[in-house]
């Protein structure tokens, strides 16, 4: 048996998993998109284009870019919030560090929706927070925190901080100390040895990070129906609001098609990158 | 911040324990709620254990509860093993169809939860296969192959192959270099996959939703479909009950290795203790 | 390929539904109330006391396991694909819906024992004219809520959304029947007007309504009682269920509108598809029992249409008459949601999205 050989056994169960289970699936999905909602409401398979020239119309425009931006945004902000969180367990953690990364996990046990409630409760108007600040006379009237955009983009960072933390602590984890102090004796300064010594070295953790907030960010909708207001509206809500309130399975389908093609650009782009330090590290 | 803080473990120290905080505090609020005397959760009126009694009077939520953690605990083994296979595979295959595969195992990534669900539900019909805890389990797995295979392939991506062969000089077969090299570099980040799709699959309600049977409802399913009326404190009783479990079960995992003088990872008990 | 694939599978699938066929061997049957096996009901959550189930559960001797749904279409869904449930909770429109589908059973009311319990006003309604398919469970009124404190000059008026005390706290029910329906009678439109040019004008109505609000949402209780919200279109039982969860329940109130009041029921039925009929129609008489009707609502918070329930919730409300619905005032002035036609409805669907989304 040649080494390609070998090495090839290892993609069959998963490769033929996805294929049955998830390929064909998809098909179905789009061959729904082409479909109609027949008298009595049930979604018929057909081949009609309608439902593209619907998903098309303006209105659906900036909901797609206002989930763009939002999920941009969430994957800025776990980017900058979770990497010291991961560099620190990495390096400083110890023989805590398991313990540390098994504590990020404890809040998953307690459901997301409920968490995300108990942020309303914390948060509005007469929510502890507001209360606590009147109370010792910081303020007079409530701060409005929820119903706002940023408390959709507050709760998407909440829920998926930890698939930035993971995927970086796992690149940071295996780096080599001694390869930082030979940066440090190279570069110099602490902030020269980050930049050309840790950051690129964990380039590839950054990047899964990235694609795991980003990716579930833009089509997500808890979050706004939770803590959203009346102008943040997102394509996941959408998409939800035509397969339950609207019972027209076809023309989710297609705005489902729709944003796959639009977010495909971003994966393409991951795609790329990720074949290129591939090829890097191999040499 | 400036990357000069990253080698002054002090502000690393701080900004880490307020990043605890922030994932922390909304469920000190939950427990607070656990314990209210009303139905309610955002007017807290006093301390009862009503809620408690409330679950353990209730057959079908702790039905719930079981069958969320069976799904979690099954889907973690099953999607761990064949998506870090999958990673390695695509890091080291060199066959023609490889590239397939990859864009294969991306694409479930850019789908949304929602679209992975209808499509589960929409093969199950075709197929005519009756929904049931085994419908739920394989769109699970469907789901978290992925995840698992670019958390295992960042780590993956990195490592050498020269000691492996080192390996193979000193007259391990192939499969012996993979399990007694490859798999133990790759350790950390497979640890850190099941436990991401533990806590995903426990936590999953869409794709639960679509592909669960008549008569069984993971919790999150039952949690979400209490939306419409709010929330009963009973549901904070099970998160609160859960954070005690998987905190105890933490705290044993530190303890044990050093009642057995070992040094051991704690977390590898604790992952074998779980579900 | 994926092309090709694609062109075969539309092509191969053009004209099939999505859902499995449902088995309907058991249509006809003579359903008797008595004991053939455990219930698995299928409800909206905290819709039922659980120690009413219990009780059943003890006296019968048979298990009684409940599952829920937060949406009528996820129902459908569930029940299209085959489920087998011994008894739902739809409302009127869905009840006249799953039947022209076929999916549910038919059984003789006046086999219950507490059939002359049920209000007279459910007497051959247009879903159901021969009192065969489902048993009334809760009706409700939808209007506004408020907050004394922080609104003034509410005038009875679904206009009272734009009431500028509640600028920026305001939430219009998350649904787009009660949001649209709103709008059609303030511009004094048929509630379920199908005219694309009237709903072209709701639709505006909506959008102004939407600069005054702070979203769209179902959960007026956790916006009332969290401070939120301090103006609120709301079904009734939910206020109940606020007045309970707050210090000075006094401070909020709900009104009806004058230029029309939807008013809504549940119901209680049968799929075809159920493994055990006759305890679901035991189980109906059981919620029927005036005292089990009388715990029920003080437990939910809605009115139910029988003896024991209609007394029960007129003493939850006597402070606030306004929550209260007089049934037989109803059979006039009352109106229902009803969109039997499919485009009708895609066109209100799509309006609410693009309101939404806007």
């Amino acid at each position: 048996m040649t080494a390609g050989r070998f090495w090839d056994r290892f993609l069959l169960p998963g490769g033929v998993w996805l294929l049955l289970l998830f390929a064909v699936p998809c098909v179905l999905v789009l061959a729904l998109s082409f479909g109609y909602v027949d008298d009595l409401g049930r979604a018929v398979y057909a081949t009609d284009l309608d439902n593209y020239s619907a998903a098309f119309d303006p209105t659906y425009t900036p909901v797609l870019f206002r989930s763009v931006l939002y999920a941009l945004t969430t994957t800025a902000l776990c980017l900058l919030i979770g990497y010291p969180v991961a560099y620190y367990i990495a390096r400083y953690g110890g023989r805590y560090r398991n313990v540390l990364i098994a504590l990020l996990v404890l809040p998953f046990f307690v459901n997301y929706l409920v968490r995300t409630y108990a942020w309303v409760a914390l948060l509005a108007d007469e929510g502890l927070v507001n209360n606590a600040l009147i109370d010792i006379g910081v303020i007079n009237d409530p701060i409005r925190m929820i119903n706002t955009p940023w408390a959709v983009i507050g709760g998407l960072t909440y829920g998926y901080l930890i698939f930035m933390i993971l995927p970086v602590y796992g690149s940071l984890e295996r780096l080599d100390r001694s390869v930082i102090e030979a940066g440090k004796d190279l570069y110099g300064t602490p902030l020269q040895t980050f930049l050309h010594v840790t950051l690129p070295q964990t380039k590839q953790g950054i990047l899964a990070g990235a694609v795991l907030v980003f990716l579930p960010s833009v089509g997500d909708f808890v979050a706004a129906q939770l803590l959203g207001g009346p102008d943040t509206y997102m394509v996941g809500n959408l998409i939800q609001d035509q397969f339950f309130a609207a019972n027209n399975w076809p023309f989710g389908a297609a705005l489902t098609v729709v944003m796959m093609i639009f977010l495909s650009v971003w994966m393409v782009a991951y795609l790329r990158s990720a074949a290129r330090d591939v090829r890097g590290a191999a040499i | 911040m400036s990357p000069s803080a990253f080698d002054k473990p002090r502000f690393l120290r701080v900004f880490s324990f307020l990043v605890y905080l922030f994932l922390f505090v909304p469920i000190l609020v939950v427990i607070l709620f656990s314990f209210n005397t009303i139905k309610s959760l955002n007017v807290f009126h006093g301390w009862s254990l009503q809620w408690y009694q409330e679950f353990l009077d209730d057959p079908s939520l702790r039905e719930s509860l079981f069958a969320s953690l069976e799904i979690a605990f099954a889907t973690m083994v099953v999607s761990t093993v064949i998506g870090t296979a999958l990673a390695i595979g695509l890091v080291r295959s060199r066959a023609g169809w490889a590239p397939g595969a990859n864009i294969l195992m991306l694409v479930p990534l850019v789908v949304p939860e929602i679209v992975t669900g209808i499509s589960a539900l929409l093969i199950f019909s075709q197929i005519g296969i009756a929904l049931s805890i085994w419908t739920v389990i394989i769109a699970h797995i469907t789901f978290s192959i992925s995840y698992v295979t670019i958390v295992v392939r960042a780590r993956m991506a990195a490592i050498s192959q020269e000691v492996e062969e080192a390996a193979m000089d000193l007259g391990a077969t192939r499969w012996q270099s993979v399990r007694l090299v490859l798999v133990p570099a790759l350790w950390p980040s497979v640890v850190a996959a099941a436990l991401l799709v533990f806590a995903f699959s426990f936590d999953d309600f869409v794709l639960s939703f679509f592909t669960t049977g008549e008569d069984l409802q993971p919790l999150p399913v039952r949690i979400w479909s209490a939306i419409r009326f709010g929330l009963s404190p009973t549901i904070n009783a099970i998160g609160t009950l859960m954070m005690v479990v998987s905190l105890t079960a933490i705290a044993i995992a530190v303890v044990l290795p050093r009642l057995f003088g070992r040094r051991e990872s704690g977390l590898k008990v604790l992952t074998a203790g779980e579900g | 390929m994926a092309g090709a694939g694609l062109a075969v599978a539309s092509y191969g699938l053009a004209g099939c539904t999505v859902e499995r066929s449902v088995d309907r061997s058991a249509e006809g049957r003579i359903i008797k109330p008595e004991i053939d096996g455990d219930l698995l009901i299928y409800n909206w959550a905290q819709y039922m006391d659980p120690d009413i189930k219990k009780r059943f559960s003890e006296k019968y001797g048979v298990e009684v396991n409940e599952v829920n749904f937060d949406n009528l279409e996820a129902m459908v869904i569930k029940l299209r694909s085959g489920a087998s449930y011994d008894l739902i909770w739809p409302s009127t429109e869905y009840v006249y819906r799953l039947n022209r589908e076929g999916l549910l059973a038919r059984f003789d009311r006046g086999l219950l024992r507490n059939n002359d319990n049920i209000s007279s006003f459910y007497d051959s309604p247009w879903w159901d004219p021969n009192n065969e398919l489902g048993v009334p469970y809760t009706y409700y009124t939808t209007g506004i809520a408020w907050r004394e404190d922080e609104v003034s000059g509410m005038t009875g008026s679904w206009n009272d959304l734009l009431n500028p005390d509640g600028a920026g706290r305001m939430f219009i029910l998350d649904d787009f029947q009660e949001a649209i329906g709103e709008a059609n009678l303030i511009n004094g439109f048929d509630l379920n007007t199908e005219d694309p040019a009237e709903l072209e004008t709701a639709k505006q109505t909506l959008l102004a309504q939407k600069e005054n609000a702070r979203g769209f949402s179902t959960n007026s209780v956790q916006n009332l009682v969290s401070g939120s919200a301090v103006l609120h279109q709301a079904w009734n039982g939910d206020i109940v269920n606020v007045r309970n969860q707050v210090d000075e329940p006094e401070l909020y109130r709900y009104e009806t509108c004058k230029e029309g009041v939807p008013v809504g029921t549940d119901l209680m039925s049968i799929p075809i598809t159920a493994r055990s009929p006759g305890t679901a129609m035991l189980f109906i008489d059981w919620i029927l029992e005036p005292e089990n009707a009388a715990q029920n609502v003080a437990w939910n918070g809605y009115p139910q249409p029988c003896e024991g329930g209609k007394q029960e919730f007129a003493k939850l409300v006597k402070d606030e008459p306004s929550i209260d619905v007089d049934l037989e005032s109803l059979a006039g002035g009352g109106m229902e949601y009803r969109l039997d036609n499919p485009d009708a409805r895609q066109l209100w669907t799509s309006i609410f999205t693009e309101v939404k989304a806007g």
